[in-house]
C-alpha cells in the first residue's frame, strides 16, 4: 500500500470554477517529488488539501490507509502531526526564539495543558537541538526568529517540521523567497533530509530545473489538471512548454526582445 | 486644447464654463450644507439666550479670582497630606480593580469576539453585546448595578468593569485579528489544537499591544473612578473633590486636589511610555 494516495481530487473555491480538476496519483514512502507549474496551477491548494488544510472537495485522499476527508477533529490532529509542512513565508512566530519555534513542531504530541504550559521533555529539547545543528544555525538557537536571514528562517522551518517526526513533509514553495545561493542549501538539505532519514518530500516549485535536479519524480499541474507525472529524466521540454503553456524558450527571447 | 473639447464626457464643469477638479458628488454637497446649516444655527442660538443677571464685566473678574485662588493658592483644609495620599490610593485602587479583572475577562471574550480564531455566530453575537455594552456610558452602568449593590465603590467598580470588558474586547480581538494568518496555519499544520495555537502563536504576537490597551484603559479608568467618586459616592479623591467644591465651597482645596490629579496622570503617561518603550526594545 503506498503512504499517499489521492483519487480524483476536486476543489474549487467559487461553484463552476474549479482550482484542481480529479487529481489522483500515488506516492511510495521515500520518493522526492516535486510538483511544478506556472501560478495559479493549483499547486498550493492540492498540497494543503494533502493534509486538510483546506478542505478537501471531491475525491479522497488518503494517507497511511486513513481516509483524510473522513477525520475527526482528532484524528485530523493525528494525521497532521505526521505530516511536517514548509512554507514559503517561513511561517515562524517571530517574536519567540529559534527553539521555541521548533519545539513548537511538538504540540501534535501534546495534550491541551501540557501544550499550553509548553512543557517539554529534555528528550525533545536535545533533539531539537540536534536538529538544528543538522542544519547548521544551532548558535541560533536562543535568538528571536526575526533576526534570522531568509535562508536561517527557512532552516528553522525546516527544522519545525523534522521534530514531529513527520513520515511525508509538504513543502509549499520553499525557496520561492530566497536568493539563488540559499535556495541551493535549503534544496541540499531537504534532499539529505529525504535520504538520510527516509521521509517522504513532496515540493513544490516553480523552477523546472531545481525540479530536475532534485526530483526523482515530477507531478506537472495546468489550470488544476495533472499534465505530467513521472520520472524527473522524462520531463522533456515539451512536456515543460505545455504545463507553462508557452512556446519554446527561443520564441519566447524573441517575444520579449521584440 | 483640440483633445479637450473632443471628449466632453470626460471633463466636467462648473457653471461659470471652466473645468472643474473636483468630483463634485452628492457627499460633498450634504456636508457642506450640513456646515452651513450649523454654522448658521449657532450664530442664530446667541439671539436666544436668557442674558439676565449676566454682567461680563462682573462675572470675568470674579471668574479671574476664582481661578487665582484655586490654582494659585491651593491649600488643603478639610485633610492632611496623609489622608489625600490615602485617597488618591483608593481611586488609583478603583481604576486597577476593573482594569485587571476587565482585562482578564476581555482576554477571553476578545478570543471567541476574533474572527480568525472563533466561528462566525460566536464572533457576531459578542460583537453586538459588545457593542451594546460599549455605547452606554460608564456613569450609567455604575448606577445601573448601584440598584443591585447600592451607591458605593462596589458598584463603580463593577460598572467600570461591565464598560471596561467591552472597550477590551474590541481591542483585543483587532489585535488579534492582525496576527499573521500564515503563523497559524504553521502551527495549526503540525497538528496544534486551538489553545495551543493561540498561546503560542497569537499570544507572542500580541503580547505588548495587549499590554498597552490595558494600561491605556487603566489610565481612562483612572478619570472615571474619580467622577465616580463624586457621582456615585464611591470614595477615593474623587469624593473628596465633590466635598471640597459643593459642600464646602473651599475652592483652594479644590485646586490642591486638581493638582493631584494632574499628577497622577502625568505620572501614568510616563510609566506608559516607559513600559512601552521598554516591551518594544526587548522584541
Amino acid at each position: 500500500m503506498s503512504l499517499l494516495e489521492v483519487n480524483g481530487l476536486t476543489k474549487s473555491y467559487q461553484p463552476g470554477n474549479p482550482i484542481l480538476k480529479d487529481v489522483s496519483f500515488s506516492v511510495e514512502a521515500g520518493e522526492f517529488i516535486a510538483v511544478i507549474g506556472p501560478s495559479g496551477a493549483g499547486k498550493s491548494t492540492m498540497l494543503r488539501c494533502l493534509n486538510r488544510m483546506v478542505d478537501i472537495g471531491e475525491g479522497q485522499v488518503l494517507f497511511d490507509g486513513r481516509d483524510v476527508g473522513a477525520q475527526n477533529k482528532k484524528g485530523l490532529r493525528d494525521v497532521r502531526k505526521n505530516i511536517g509542512m514548509v512554507f514559503q513565508h517561513y511561517n515562524l512566530v517571530p517574536r519567540l526564539t529559534v527553539i521555541e519555534n521548533v519545539l513548537h513542531g511538538r504540540f501534535g504530541y501534546k495534550s491541551t495543558l501540557q501544550g499550553v504550559l509548553g512543557r517539554f521533555t529534555e528528550e525533545e529539547k536535545r533533539k531539537a537541538f540536534d536538529l538544528l545543528g543538522k542544519l547548521g544555525i544551532a548558535e541560533h538557537a536562543y535568538k528571536r526568529c526575526d533576526q534570522l536571514s531568509g535562508g536561517q528562517q527557512q532552516r528553522v522551518g525546516i527544522c519545525r517540521a523534522l521534530i514531529q517526526d513527520p513520515k511525508i513533509i509538504l513543502c509549499d514553495e520553499p525557496i520561492a523567497s530566497l536568493d539563488p545561493n540559499s535556495s541551493r542549501i535549503i534544496m541540499d538539505h531537504l534532499k539529505t533530509i529525504s535520504i538520510e532519514f527516509g521521509i517522504t518530500c513532496i515540493v513544490n516549485l516553480h523552477q523546472v530545473d531545481v525540479a530536475k535536479d532534485y526530483a526523482n519524480r515530477i507531478i506537472g499541474l495546468r489550470k488544476g489538471e495533472v499534465v505530467f507525472d513521472g520520472p524527473s529524466p522524462l520531463l522533456s521540454q515539451r512536456f515543460t512548454d505545455e504545463i507553462y503553456g508557452m512556446k519554446t524558450a527561443v520564441e519566447m527571447r524573441e517575444l520579449i526582445t521584440v | 486644447m483640440q483633445q479637450i473639447t473632443q471628449q466632453p464626457s470626460v471633463t466636467r464643469h462648473t457653471r461659470s464654463g471652466k473645468i472643474n477638479i473636483r468630483s463634485g458628488n452628492r457627499v460633498s454637497l450634504v456636508l457642506r450644507a450640513t456646515l452651513w446649516t450649523l454654522g448658521a444655527l449657532t450664530v442664530l442660538a446667541f439671539f436666544f439666550f436668557d442674558y439676565t443677571g449676566f454682567r461680563p464685566l462682573q462675572a470675568i473678574p470674579e471668574t479671574l479670582y476664582n481661578l487665582k485662588a484655586m490654582f494659585l493658592e491651593p491649600k488643603l483644609s478639610h485633610f492632611g497630606w496623609g489622608e489625600a495620599a490615602m485617597q488618591v490610593a483608593i481611586t488609583l485602587g478603583l481604576g486597577a480593580l476593573a482594569t485587571v479583572f476587565g482585562a482578564a475577562f476581555a482576554f477571553f471574550l476578545a478570543l471567541g469576539a476574533a474572527e480568525n480564531l472563533s466561528v462566525p455566530w460566536l464572533s457576531k453575537s459578542i460583537r453586538i453585546v459588545v457593542a451594546f455594552v460599549r455605547a452606554v456610558p460608564t456613569v450609567l452602568w455604575v448606577l445601573i448595578f448601584a440598584i443591585a449593590a447600592g451607591l458605593g465603590s462596589e458598584a463603580a467598580v463593577l460598572g467600570m468593569l461591565f464598560h471596561s470588558v467591552a472597550y477590551l474586547v474590541k481591542a483585543f480581538s483587532e489585535a488579534f485579528e492582525e496576527v499573521d494568518p500564515k503563523i497559524l496555519e504553521a502551527l495549526r499544520s503540525t497538528g496544534a489544537g486551538w489553545w495551543q495555537t493561540v498561546v503560542h502563536g497569537v499570544l507572542p504576537s500580541t503580547f505588548t499591544y495587549l499590554l498597552s490597551w490595558t494600561f491605556l484603559r487603566f489610565e481612562i479608568n483612572f478619570s472615571v473612578a474619580v467622577a465616580m467618586g463624586a457621582a456615585a459616592g464611591a470614595g477615593g479623591i474623587g469624593f473628596e473633590l465633590f466635598m471640597a467644591s459643593g459642600f464646602y465651597f473651599d475652592l483652594r482645596e479644590v485646586g490642591v486636589i486638581t493638582y493631584m490629579i494632574l499628577a497622577i496622570a502625568i505620572v501614568l503617561e510616563v510609566l506608559s511610555t516607559r513600559l512601552k518603550s521598554r516591551v518594544y526594545s526587548a522584541s
